[in-house]
């Protein structure tokens, strides 16, 4: 019976307290992890996610699945450093500014593609992105142009006269991560239980019957969307001060449209745990591949000589072909995880279930 | 009193018309039948009455309020809902989800959204299939999904596009006896069926078009004695 499976969403007691649990082990890990690197991982981690559930309400439960996110991402990180950088404006006001900016321009941008359907809607979305990427290059007074803003120092976040942090650690930005994943999960958890949910849900499942339904489809796309840009946009003023440096060609890219997208894909598509568990996995693996450790493994492992050609090639361009990998592992997701890990998981245990039952 | 009155209404595609100056009006509690051959353009009708496509000419007007121009949402909020010919359910939602999406017209809060689906489901019954996904049901019982969801949309006029279509004989029986329900609630609603002993024993007023104009109106009798209407669906001599 999977028809029974798919309609589970109710959550048992088990699963509360393993989240509980993760919570309150991910606020006091900073506390116990010295290493940099990790604390590092995780903030990407972090990103990853609340850049996947933003995309994730307005594709995975609306139906419209944009690759031009990348789009937002740049807007609210371009807007949180020009403000900070040129304008002395804190950051801490900024990214909220970079909020605003992305939310405008998502309406803007909604308001015409939202007219496409199907493979018209992602291939203008994509050319939309493409628009801000060669903006961002040109416009160099604002911009800077393919140099990027290097961010010099940001000011420390003072309640009164205390300074509570002076972002000099790894550690603030990965409370800020944190936290805002967090709300990217409540909200994603509260839509799926309101009537904005629902209507996102038909208007994925058949447009026509939800408009015949009084739902007005111009409306609910753009609404779905500004809820999806404010944690794209979010995400992107984060990494840009985190990183301290943006340039057009890292957080406009098509390759972080697509990334985001495959996030969501891998883990599982319109659920509010598949963006989290695709990060997870994402993440450290293009981490691996780009530091070249998974090609080092392979050759530790003697499975291939160094001096072969194909050792050559692990060792020399694999760090460079993470693109290549991504496709790769999308295709074999796609083929034998359709509705990727979460799903895979779930159609797992309830096979399990139903074998015990017998 | 006149619920839906269609005033001269035609409708062009590039240069075929669809509808030609088609007129009838229909009273409140009334069961209208469209009927016609195929390509006869009742569906194109029905299209333009709920806001799919704009009339090329003429009006139409439903409890007062002209109808030109509105989109299907805001006519499904005045009040007049329609199913489809080829069924629509929201396949990956679950039955009550899918009646909960009608219902939510009236009403924000997901509890009443969801008290007044399981009415609704009760009514076309399919109690036993609350939680199955609606993609997972046969055809027979989409088509009274398909019911059920337009009528959590409080409609005061329900247009049917052959929700006799592809079922079998019992399923047939089945429907128009919840059409007759549903006429017992006080709804008015205007079928389009190929079954002709159907619409026969459930209408009280038939329109017949044809090649896109209005070839007769009149009670069931009327009509099987109408020459042309035979001539039309038996071929003229």
């Amino acid at each position: 019976m999977r028809t029974f499976k798919h309609n589970m969403r109710g959550m048992s007691t088990l699963p509360v307290l393993l989240t509980v649990a993760a919570v309150i082990a991910l606020f006091l890990l900073p506390n116990f992890v010295e290493s940099t690197y990790a604390l590092h991982i995780m903030i990407l981690i972090f990103l990853s996610v609340i850049m996947g559930l933003g995309w994730n309400i307005l594709g995975g439960y609306t139906g419209q699945y944009s690759v031009g996110h990348a789009a937002y991402f740049g807007v609210g990180a371009y807007t949180t450093i020009i403000l900070m950088q040129y304008r002395h404006i804190a950051p801490w006001y900024g990214v909220w500014a970079g909020v605003v900016v992305a939310v405008i321009i998502g309406l803007i941008i909604g308001s015409i593609c939202f007219r496409l359907r199907g493979p018209y809607f992602v291939l203008a979305s994509i050319a939309v992105a493409e628009i801000f990427r060669v903006t961002a290059l040109n416009l160099k007074n604002l911009t800077n142009g393919a140099e990027g803003i290097l961010i010099t120092d940001i000011p420390p976040f003072k309640i009164g006269d205390v300074i509570i942090t002076d972002f000099m650690s790894k550690v603030p930005f990965y409370y800020i991560g944190l936290v805002i994943l967090l709300i990217a999960v409540f909200v994603t958890w509260m839509l799926q239980n309101s009537k904005l949910g629902y209507y996102f849900q038909a208007i994925r499942e058949d447009q026509d019957a939800a408009h015949s339904l009084g739902i007005n489809l111009t409306v609910y796309k753009n609404v779905a969307l500004s809820f999806s840009v404010v944690f794209t946009s979010l995400a992107g003023s984060i990494y840009g001060l985190y990183v301290g440096f943006i340039d057009p060609s890292t957080v406009l890219a098509l390759d972080l449209s697509v990334q985001i997208v495959m996030t969501c894909i891998i883990g599982g598509i319109g659920t509010i745990f598949g963006p989290v568990i695709g990060a997870v996995v994402l993440v450290p693996f293009s981490e691996a591949l780009r530091s070249n450790m998974i090609a080092q493994a392979i050759i530790d492992s003697g499975l291939v000589s160094e001096n072969s050609g194909f050792g050559f090639f692990l060792k020399e361009q694999l760090s460079h072909a993470h693109v290549l990998i991504y496709g790769i592992l999308l295709v074999v997701v796609i083929l034998y995880m359709p509705d990727g890990i979460l799903g895979f998981m779930r159609k797992k245990i309830s096979a399990k279930r139903r074998k015990e039952a017998l | 009193m006149a619920i839906l009155e269609i005033k001269h209404v035609s409708k062009f595609f590039g240069g075929l018309a669809a509808n030609s100056d088609v007129s009838f009006e229909m009273v409140s509690g009334m069961i209208m039948g469209l009927i016609g051959p195929n390509g006869a353009g009742k569906t194109t009708l029905f299209n333009c009455i709920t806001g799919y496509y704009p009339p090329s000419r003429g009006e139409i007007l439903f409890d007062g309020h002209r109808m030109n121009g509105l989109n299907p949402d805001a006519v499904c909020k005045l009040g007049m809902a329609r199913t489809w010919q080829k069924v629509r359910p929201l396949a990956k939602m679950s039955v009550v989800d899918n009646v909960m999406v009608g219902a939510l017209c009236r009403t924000n809060s997901l509890k009443k959204a969801r008290v007044a689906a399981m009415e609704k489901i009760q009514v076309v019954g399919l109690e036993n299939r609350v939680k199955f996904l609606a993609g997972s049901l046969p055809i027979g019982e989409r088509k009274k999904l398909e019911v059920a969801r337009v009528l959590a949309t409080q409609p005061k006029l329900l247009l049917l596009d052959e929700v006799m279509g592809g079922l079998n004989p019992a399923e047939s029986e089945e429907i128009i006896q919840l059409i007759l329900d549903i006429k017992n609630l006080g709804i008015t609603q205007m079928v389009i069926e190929h079954d002709m002993k159907a619409i026969m024993r459930i209408s009280d007023r038939i329109v017949v078009l044809n090649s896109g104009e209005k070839l007769a109106e009149g009670n069931p009798q009327e009509i099987v004695s109408n020459k042309a209407v035979v001539d039309a669906y038996l071929g003229g001599e």
